[in-house]
């Protein structure tokens, strides 16, 4: 199965960016057999890469503290869409409704600590993006699970 | 008693804001404010930073426009080293711009207004978005995001990422480009140039269905700024500025951007953190001036690319020699759109774009410089004060939204005087003093130089300031 991996978020605001970091430290036998983008927002063009790819995941900093964890992404028919930028869902019903995509879509939650403009992570940050690594590697080797 | 109508937050713009409308003793709308409500700083927190470091540091003001930015930073660093632009980092500088204009003006079109024109001003707001218009017209739908893929392709393959590449440097570019992304920019061009088409076609057979929002939504008299060519037409990266007034007089030609302070005055207001820009001559408010694709097209005489110049010619001929309704900001965008795939196709149509010579190198040479380029929102100025050692002192940042400023107040109080009815306020009244605001595509982010997209809030208040209602999305 073709799996989209996108990281959402801006390195320059500290945590925000750990995204970026879970694309980094991911296994790279497994990455590459997946699509990896990394950006600071999601904009409508990406919905186009959503259809082609039976699974897109999602990446992105979460300001609720917890651990990481992989959702999915269930109703994807909310239309909100009020600027520039769309999120998961908005996407995953763009991509339904543009181009009758069937796949699935993840939301990974990386729970930060820091969002202050600045560089690095903070440690929570830091090791929530080895757990979410991991639960994207475990999906990555068996992506027909999900 | 009297009352004000407040729509907070505005939506389908970037950044935040709000609108008051106040009515008087008789219920009847007064006058209306469109307030800016957030605020950034870029100007002071640059202060003390290597005026190298600006393109990169002046691309984080904006993620939609962040390539003009670039361009105005970068040309203020030339201006500041006291270089010639070696030729072929030009031709870049221009090709990335147009890549910059087209996908902003596709996302504002397709993503953002188009839902008001093809689903209807009053249609379900909660199906009148990018999503509702995907349900309608798929094809047009998706070719609206295949274009500002498109302009997003273009940024990425020259400046290396779609988001702040800060690949403008003072003396030229960083990289030049190589034959293959060439290429690949090549083969876009007849996709987009058939996309461009249907949206413009598509436009303009709707105008005709909206006369009562042609005639009461921004339609008024100002003066247009914009850049021109040496020979008067259409120029987005380097020339003179010209502007015209209501009626397409000339009232000013041949203007030096370098020397923008000495026509451009900046009011301010306590209720909006954007600045309010004036041609100075004329003084505030009575030189209010807009800028933008409407402004371009009003300034300009001819487009310089074949299908562009038809369609310019035509909507002159329609419209008169200075559009002055604000609503035809939407088709204005769709003959920029056009103009810049024939632009695009122009110059990756130029072996001398692959010129390896992209930067000119030289030490610092002034302590003040001024770059100016058109943004997809009008002109935009970055003004730059330096210490010996490099280091900044002070930039000015003179902002596109900013100078629509006057103008998109001056739009919301007419549409809300026309449409509103404060005895019995719609959803849809109010999608129309939105709509206001959006024909100018406003960027608050840059123009408060603010995070985040913008919702809108719309309230009711006495002439005391209390609030009697209140509308939020």
């Amino acid at each position: 199965m073709r799996v989209l991996l996108i990281a959402v978020g801006n390195p320059l605001r500290r945590d925000d960016g750990i995204a970026h970091r879970v694309l980094e430290i991911l296994d790279p036998d497994l990455a590459a057999g997946a699509t990896a983008l990394a950006v600071h927002q999601l904009t409508p063009e990406i919905a186009e890469d959503f259809s082609r790819h039976e699974i897109a995941v999602v990446i992105d900093a979460d300001l609720d503290p917890g651990e990481a964890y992989l959702e999915e992404v269930l109703d994807p028919d909310r239309p909100a869409l009020l600027g520039h930028e769309l999120d998961a869902t908005e996407v995953a019903a763009l991509a339904r409704k543009l181009y009758d995509w069937k796949g699935a879509c993840l939301l990974c939650h990386v729970p930060g600590a820091d969002f202050a403009e600045g560089g690095g992570f903070s440690d929570e940050a830091e090791g929530n993006a080895w757990r979410a690594a991991r639960l994207i590697e475990e999906l990555l080797a068996s992506p027909s699970s999900t | 008693m009297a009352e004000r109508i407040l729509i907070s937050p505005v939506t389908r713009i970037e950044g935040h804001a709000k609108i008051s409308i106040y009515l008087n003793d008789s219920n009847q709308v007064e006058s209306a404010q469109f307030h800016v409500v957030e605020f950034r700083g870029f100007e002071k927190f640059c202060e003390g930073r290597p005026f190298h470091e600006m393109p990169g540091l002046m691309a984080r003001v904006c993620g939609i426009c962040p390539v003009s930015h670039v361009l105005a930073s970068s040309k203020a660093g030339d201006a500041l080293l006291g270089v010639e632009v070696p030729p072929a980092a030009v031709r870049l500088r221009r090709l990335i711009n147009y890549g910059q204009i087209l996908q902003s003006h596709a996302l504002s079109f397709f993503h953002l207004s188009a839902p008001d024109l093809l689903l209807g001003f009053d249609s379900d707001p909660a199906q009148r978005n990018v999503l509702g218009l995907a349900e309608r017209d798929p094809d047009m739908a998706r070719r609206g995001v295949r274009l500002r893929q498109f302009g997003q392709r273009v940024i990425e393959l020259l400046g290396g990422k779609r988001i702040h590449p800060a690949w403008g440097t003072p003396g030229g570019v960083l990289n030049p480009i190589d034959g293959r992304a060439r290429d690949e920019i090549a083969g876009w061009i007849p996709e987009a140039l058939s996309s461009v088409q249907m949206a413009l076609g598509r436009m303009k057979a709707l105008i005709d269905q909206f006369p009562e929002e042609i005639e009461n939504i921004g339609n008024f008299p100002s003066l247009f700024l914009g850049t021109v060519s040496e020979t008067g037409g259409l120029e987005y990266y380097d020339g003179p500025i010209r502007i015209v007034d209501a009626e397409g007089n000339v009232v000013a030609e041949g203007l030096d951007p370098q020397r923008y302070h000495t026509f451009i005055g900046e009011a301010s207001e306590e209720w909006s953190y954007c600045k309010f820009p004036y041609y100075k001559p004329l003084g505030y408010p009575g030189g209010a001036y807009r800028v933008g694709p409407l402004a371009r097209l009003n300034v300009a005489t001819h487009a310089g690319t074949p299908l562009a110049d038809r369609e310019l010619r035509e909507f002159k001929q329609r419209f008169g020699p200075t559009v002055n309704q604000s609503f035809h900001y939407h088709l204005a965008r769709c003959i920029e759109m056009l103009h810049c795939v024939e632009k695009i196709d122009e110059l990756v149509s130029d072996p001398a774009l692959l010129d390896k010579h992209t930067r000119a190198r030289a030490g610092q040479n002034r302590n003040e410089g001024i770059g100016s380029a058109e943004a997809p929102r009008g002109t935009l100025f970055h003004h730059y004060w330096v210490d010996d050692s490099g280091l900044m002192t002070k930039a000015n940042l003179l902002i596109a939204t900013g100078q629509n400023n006057i103008a998109m107040n001056k739009t919301v109080e007419q549409t809300a005087k026309h449409f509103v009815d404060p005895k019995k306020v719609t959803e849809g009244m109010l999608n129309r003093v939105e709509a206001g605001i959006r024909c100018y595509d406003p960027c608050l982010s840059c123009s408060t130089h603010a995070l985040g997209k913008m919702p809108m809030v719309l309230e009711v208040r006495d002439r005391r300031g209390a609030v009697l209602s209140r509308y939020q999305r």
